[in-house]
């Protein structure tokens, strides 16, 4: 068993009570802030040293408060979240930062606000392409969000500090890439469940802290003796989000999961934010353009006026192309959270991608709750079998 | 032996018969114009950005979010859904992207592109390109960019950005807004022109803004009378009407004379104290979509005294506002649409309803329309059009003690929409509505 105060141990130990650490800095003073998504730019949090906190869901948790404000069919990720926050699990925070990144998201969002009284709330509006237009536009939403933080706070939010952010923040993605480098070996050097835990602690502490957490996590997985198990598939996971060990657990039975494609794994550290004359023009084009989820509209040339759907396919799933190839993926799971509109209608076509690239798929849905976990378990094992043989 | 034609309980509009006339005779032109051969371009609902641009291009749009409402209706819709499933789309999806996605595999898969016979009222052509939007949901663009699988077509997303209540007054928001728009509709122009092989004539853009705000305003206006008691339109009308100024549906200047006609008629019946059913009990709002395939409903409720004064938020004209000072149309445009977003927000704020763009205008329809009730019809494949509605129901009864009854449906699936049952709440409601009436007098409001 590894150490409780450090690396593996460590990450282990937040994940099972992420709270803990943000309300430790609350009472020595720090403010901490919620959002509950990963385009929110955190770097500006952290310049005017607020303490970012990911409001996340649990499965354990059955929703009952939610219920009363938000209607069934509708995504069960957001409905858990809004759950927890009306059964006052997140009143250590005092304020929370929402963004449009999603129609849930936005929708949460005007009730989060309605129905809780955060001294500091704010909603940052997200355009859906990546043209010149948009750009410019979401650099207003940053700019507009930078005034909210600087008036709550009373402190001005200084190019020098937010570089100085930036640079951090971009540290813990080189390091988030580094940790994802030990699965390429077979087996791989660290689980699928032992990154959840790692990347939900970084959602749960300041980027230094969580910078140190990763050093000494890559330190201890390197020099491991006791790492995975081979298994016989080695599976991607796409996903709007997996940020839960019970269900990475009911993959990682069967397969190597060496690449977690989702905002509970390495989705939101793939790039890097370019240190650009005015700041926030780094951050919108990081967050809007370089951020790899369905939410996005992309296309092979803006404003084309011929469509060829093999470009149009690269354009929004070439990313995965060199991964599957670098790590020795022999396949993908598609992994829908029920309802979650902008990954559904995706499937047939990263199905047609995959298959263009002769990599064997599936699609599974779930809906956020345990209670899905052992249908989940039949579709993992049906094709785990299928592909290893 | 001669069959008495039973009277209908709902005293419709005889000025909204040539309106929607005008509309269907369009479409029936527009049908046979795509058959001739002319371009048609697939339009998602945009909320007035992109269409006086293809409108005044002389352009064709087919609307697959109203094929899919007929294709239910007509009782066709089944099989596109069942081949949307077999391809791969999750059944959880929109009704209505379901429906275009299973009959563009069909289109293209299975006839080379041929209209499928068994589409009702002619079909839908392949386009020459798509229009989606941003507006209100994440189906309205992903669902077009979904259709790449079947045809190679040029997709065009229009922006729609949706600024929280608070956050919109922040100094320069809505410059920024207006900064995009019109940047985003220039090249959507220029898209066009590559796409149409044809310049845009700017003066018929400029008319096309005018027309459209005008016909717009004076739709608001026939509702704003709907105030009265009692209650001179009822909401079937509304939704019956609504094509030409939502869509831009037939000749502009055509619709501009019938709805200053329907003015006219509403103006007269409140004038002459009259109704639009025999004995108006109760007052109701109706939130979202209503039931197409089962609008006959609505005659059973009015057998009742239920009268549907007012409804549906996001088929209703912006506010308006003066723009006749701004010379660019794009400018205009873009403004205008803002409008629809954003044009309650000032009220919304000074009420702290921060519910979103669609929660806060029930709370007005409520109380400006003196309402008893409201029926809610969340839909299990539209969260866009349901998820505000639990907030709704409790901001009616929190801020102005109005009921709700919440009936679950479908915009597609008609199996999930049960009028028996329905109807059959309506009588507790009823008692519902009598003691809230009650508490409001207690309270101090004036219905």
């Amino acid at each position: 068993m590894s150490d409780k105060n450090k690396g593996l141990g460590k990450a282990r130990e937040i994940y099972l009570d992420s709270s803990r650490r943000p309300k430790d800095l609350r009472a020595a003073g720090k403010k901490i802030i919620g959002y509950p998504c990963v385009y929110v730019p955190l770097e500006m949090l952290t310049a005017l040293d607020l303490v970012p906190y990911r409001t996340c869901g649990d499965i354990k948790e059955p929703v009952t408060e939610a219920d009363r404000v938000l209607p069934h069919s509708f995504c069960p990720i957001m409905r858990n979240c809004l759950d927890c926050a009306l059964k006052n699990k997140n009143n250590f925070l005092d304020g929370m930062v929402t963004i449009h990144s999603s129609d849930p998201q936005e929708k949460t969002a005007r009730i989060w606000e309605s129905y809780t009284h955060y001294p500091y709330f704010h909603f940052i509006d997200m355009p859906i392409t990546v043209r010149p237009e948009a750009l410019e536009y979401f650099k207003g939403q940053l700019n507009d969000f930078r005034k909210t933080l600087e008036a709550f706070t009373a402190k001005k939010l200084s190019t020098d500090n937010l570089e100085t952010a930036i640079k951090s923040h971009n540290q813990q993605r080189v390091l988030v890439r580094k940790l994802y480098e030990l699965t390429k070996t077979s087996p791989p050097r660290i689980s699928g469940t032992e990154i959840v835990q790692v990347v939900k602690a970084l959602t749960s502490l300041p980027v230094a802290e969580g910078n140190d957490l990763l050093t000494e996590t890559i330190s201890e997985v390197k020099n491991r003796s006791d790492g995975p198990d081979k298994k016989s598939a080695r599976l991607l996971i796409w996903s709007s989000t997996l940020d839960d060990t019970d269900i990475m657990q009911v993959f990682e039975a069967k397969a190597n999961v060496v690449m977690n494609e989702s905002c509970g794994g390495v989705r939101a550290y793939r790039g890097e934010v370019k240190l650009t004359a005015d700041p926030l023009e780094g951050l919108a084009d990081y967050y809007l353009n370089e951020i790899t989820c369905a939410r996005t509209f992309r296309q092979a040339t803006l404003g084309e006026t011929r469509k060829d759907y093999a470009r149009d396919l690269q354009s929004r799933f070439g990313y995965l192309g060199g991964t599957i190839k670098e790590w020795k993926i022999n396949g993908v799971i598609m992994l829908l959270v029920r309802y979650c509109d902008p990954f559904a209608f995706e499937m047939p076509s990263l199905k047609d991608y995959l298959s263009s690239l002769g990599i064997p798929s599936t699609y599974i849905e779930y809906d956020y709750t345990t209670g899905a976990l052992a249908p989940l378990r039949t579709r993992v094992e049906a094709f785990v079998e299928t592909i290893s043989q | 032996m001669v069959v008495a034609k039973q009277k209908k309980t709902i005293n419709r509009l005889k000025s909204m018969y040539p309106l929607r006339a005008k509309v269907n005779e369009t479409y029936l032109k527009s049908i046979e114009a795509i058959q001739a051969g002319k371009p048609a371009v697939w339009g998602m609902l945009n909320f007035y950005y992109g269409d006086p641009i293809l409108k005044a291009m002389d352009i064709e749009v087919v609307y697959p979010e109203n094929y899919g409402a007929i294709a239910a209706a007509m009782g066709v819709a089944r099989q596109y859904l069942d081949r949307a499933d077999a391809e791969g789309f999750p059944t959880h999806l929109c009704g209505y992207s379901l429906t275009t996605l299973g009959y563009a595999s069909r289109m293209m898969k299975e006839l080379q592109g041929q209209i499928p016979p068994e589409a009702p009222l002619g079909g839908m052509p392949k386009p020459l390109f798509l229009m989606s939007s941003a507006a209100i949901c994440d189906a309205r663009y992903k669902w077009f960019q979904a259709l790449g699988r079947y045809m190679d077509v040029p997709v065009w997303p229009l922006e729609a950005p949706i600024p929280g209540i608070k956050e919109f007054f922040i100094e320069g928001y809505y410059d920024r807004m207006v900064k995009l728009g019109v940047k985003h509709l220039r090249d959507f122009v220029a898209f066009v022109e590559g796409m149409v092989g044809k310049r845009m004539d700017w003066d018929k853009l400029d008319k096309t803004a005018d027309l459209m705000i005008e016909v717009n305003r004076v739709w608001h206006e026939v509702n704003e009378l709907r105030k009265a008691k009692p209650c001179p339109m009822h909401s079937r009308d509304f939704w019956s009407a609504m094509p030409a100024a939502l869509f831009l549906a037939g000749d502009l200047e055509d619709s501009l004379r019938l709805y200053q006609d329907m003015y006219g008629e509403v103006k007269d019946r409140v004038n002459n104290h009259v109704g639009t059913i025999p004995d108006e009990k109760y007052r109701l709002v109706f939130a979202e979509l209503p039931p197409w395939h089962s609008l006959a409903f609505f005659d059973k409720l009015a057998e009742r005294g239920w009268d549907f004064v007012i409804e549906s938020v996001g088929y209703h004209p912006p506010i308006p506002i003066d723009l006749s000072k701004v010379s660019d149309p794009l400018e205009r445009i873009t403004k205008f649409s803002l409008q629809f977003l954003v044009g309650y927000y000032e009220d919304a704020r000074k009420q702290s309803v921060l519910g979103g763009t669609t929660a806060y205008p029930y709370l007005k329809y409520a109380q400006e329309w003196k309402c008893d009730g409201a029926l809610l019809h969340p839909l299990i494949s539209c969260r866009s059009a349901s998820t505000h509605l639990p907030y709704v129901s409790d901001m009616l009864m929190e801020k102005l003690k109005v009921p709700s009854l919440s009936i679950e449906g479908d915009i597609v699936d008609l199996r999930l929409f049960n009028p028996e049952d329905a109807l059959a709440k309506a009588e507790p409601f009823e008692e519902t509505m009598e003691y809230y009436r009650k508490m409001r007098k207690q309270a101090g409001f004036d219905w």
